[in-house]
């Protein structure tokens, strides 16, 4: 019995000691009087008192005592737990509000402290680490967060209007909305027109080889400029095009707007989406090709039957790959004034007004994730290897 | 010296050709970018001024250097040092915790991490050096995983027999073998912190992005093309610089 006996995850213990440290030694809010003066940051057992504060420890040192003598059952209640704590931080907030906030004063604005944002970080990684000890398929980690993003989102206009984020939100709602969509037109526009160019260049590169060379040189090329420095070098050439070419200035073609954010997107998008197409279509084993052939299939038949499907994982991870680059540089080109959410960016960051910079961050962050997390599973999800029903067919 | 040392190898000279083209051409426009004023003026028939006036570009260049130097020095220092410490006995634990939480955190748009590093640390150069490093980080972290646990294990066996082991079988065995992986890594890091700091500009760091930035607000393409020119001369010059010790370490492990 006593050699069974598991050691403890130190992992755990250690995120969860730091978290408790972070909840009493870094300030939980920060309150201002209004959206120019910047905020007072309080810690928890300035809200509280000490007693809560030294309360508001124990879910923390709980989850230590889980992970003391960890059994997969320990495992699943501290994963219980590490959601019920990540649900109950918007709570926290809202009686954090609730208690420094004068009713009176509806200007006040609440911000997010340093312990709340570490507490975050830490319970995420918990998540991490949970899902790799219990061996959790990723679907089984996105239901669980729902409820946590539902929590999130029903406390901003239940008890958290005071935060500062919302307000931002509040004052610029259609804003928002415009900028989200112009942002996911631009992602979109950039790497669907990149699949087809992406495409048909990786093609045609299987077909001469002199194209593959000087193809990937540009492209690598271009990849390495810098994406404010390629921003303003297609400044002028478009600003002279559409003084001058009067069908393009009709087509809204100016040296600043969505035009050169447009150019700039589909030039970084050409690279990983040739590359991955190319490395994809090359990879298909001779062997399955040569027994397609074997088959009877004409060359029409072997590609798009055989070497198109066993290359459409790899592929999709080229648009993976494309679109979370995407999703970030076009936050860049709104300094071209191509809009999207990174105008709040630096708008915020010209008003040092630090609400109305997260209020473009944190969406873009989410998007990259979302992209990432779908993208990923669909081509895991294409991925012949992956499905052990085929593999064991082929093998029996 | 140089000039001497590539006469007597032409070698170094053929393979470093391209890098110090780039790097002359870099330096040749910080240096006389006031003797270009009449292509400028061309640019920018309406402006009184067309060269960015409130900084010179050797500074600037200087500086945009500095940042992103010292950042990737962290950067390597830390990100190397927190994956060899995984990858030993002791540290095991923490190896796929900081595997997922490196792989996604590449997610994450540098100037998304930008924006939120300011918030927490402040305007000026520090916070920017922070949020680079803290970017920089992933993916050397995560190169250096890949080249370390890349190592086929008959290898680290064969140490082990010869009484290696710890210390000496890291720095004389793991780190070479692994060495290539780990510079791809870092010259990715680089790659997007040139590009990163230049997007500091906005937030009040004086280097070869305020330029780009003062011209876009002040309506003034000469500015920009002052800038971006420069910033992407020297994004080639590292990139070029880092792919030829590629090239070197990979004749080596040869």
């Amino acid at each position: 019995m006593r050699r069974e006996a598991p050691l403890p995850n130190r992992v755990l213990t250690a995120l969860m000691l730091a978290a408790a440290v972070a909840w009493l030694a870094l300030p939980s809010v920060s309150v201002a009087p209004n959206r120019i003066v910047p905020g007072t940051p309080f810690h928890a057992y300035e809200i509280v008192g000490w007693a809560g504060a030294l309360a508001g420890c124990l879910p923390w040192l709980a989850m230590v005592a889980l992970a003391w003598r960890p059994t997969p059952t320990r495992y699943r209640v501290a994963l219980g737990l590490a959601v019920l704590l990540l649900a109950a931080l918007p709570a926290w907030l809202a009686g954090a509000a609730a208690l420094m906030i004068d009713p009176t004063t509806p200007q006040a604005r609440l911000g997010v402290g340093a312990a709340v944002w570490l507490l975050l970080f830490l319970l995420g990684l918990v998540l991490i680490e949970l899902r790799g000890r219990l061996a959790l398929p990723r679907l089984a980690v996105w239901l669980l967060l729902a409820p946590v993003a539902l929590v999130w989102w029903l406390a901003s206009s239940h008890g958290l209007e005071s935060l500062a984020l919302v307000q931002e939100y509040r004052g610029r709602s259609d804003q928002f909305t415009a900028a989200v969509i112009q942002h996911l037109r631009l992602v979109a526009g950039a790497v669907g027109a990149s699949l087809v160019l992406g495409a048909g260049l990786a093609l045609a590169m299987r077909r001469h080889a002199g194209l593959e060379r000087v193809g990937f040189g540009v492209l690598n090329f271009l990849q390495t400029i810098p994406s404010l420095a390629l921003f303003g070098l297609l400044l002028a050439p478009l600003a002279w095009l559409a003084a001058n070419v009067a069908w393009l200035n009709a087509m809204g073609v100016r040296g600043i707007g969505w035009a050169p954010a447009f150019l700039a997107l589909l030039g970084y998008s050409l690279l990983p989406m040739v590359r991955n197409t190319f490395v994809a279509l090359e990879g298909v084993s001779p062997q399955v090709l040569e027994s397609a052939r074997g088959m009877g299939m004409s060359r029409t038949q072997v590609f798009l039957q055989v070497r198109l499907p066993l290359a459409l994982p790899v592929m999709i991870e080229g648009v993976r790959i494309t679109t979370v680059q995407a999703i970030g540089l076009t936050a860049v080109a709104a300094l071209i004034g191509a809009g999207g959410l990174g105008t709040f960016i630096f708008q915020g960051l010209g008003q040092a007004a630090m609400d109305l910079v997260l209020l473009g961050a944190l969406p873009i962050l989410a998007m990259a994730l979302v992209a990432d997390g779908l993208l990923g599973a669909l081509a895991r999800r294409l991925d012949p290897r992956q499905l052990p029903s085929a593999g064991q067919e082929a093998t029996s | 010296m140089s000039e001497s040392t590539f006469a007597r190898c032409p070698a170094a000279w053929t393979l470093w050709r391209a890098p110090l083209i780039w790097c002359g051409l870099l330096l040749a426009l910080a240096f006389g970018m006031a003797a270009l004023e009449p292509l400028f003026r061309a640019v920018e028939p309406g402006s009184r001024q067309v060269i960015y006036p409130h900084a010179e570009f050797l500074t600037l260049l200087g500086r945009h250097l500095l940042v992103v130097g010292v950042a990737a020095l962290l950067a390597v220092v830390i990100g190397v040092g927190a994956a060899v410490l995984v990858t030993r006995p002791a540290g095991r634990d923490f190896l796929p915790l900081l595997a997922q939480a490196a792989s996604m955190g590449q997610t994450f748009p540098p100037v998304a991490v930008l924006a939120l590093a300011v918030p927490v640390l402040g305007f000026g150069t520090w916070p920017i050096i922070v949020a680079l490093l803290l970017y920089g980080l992933l993916p050397i972290v995560r190169n250096t995983l890949a080249g370390l646990q890349g190592i086929d294990p008959s290898v680290l066996e064969a140490a082990r027999g010869m009484g290696m082991g710890g210390v000496p079988q890291l720095l004389q065995v793991e780190l070479p073998l692994a060495a290539p992986v780990i510079l791809a890594g870092i010259r990715t890091s680089v790659t997007i912190n040139i590009a990163t700091a230049a997007l500091g500009a906005t937030v009040g760091a004086s280097n070869l992005g305020a330029p780009i930035i003062s011209g876009i607000v002040n309506g003034n393409t000469a500015y920009v093309l002052q800038g971006a020119a420069l910033i992407g001369l020297l994004a080639l010059t590292v990139d070029s610089a880092f792919e030829r010790c590629q090239r070197l370490l990979g004749r080596h492990g040869r």
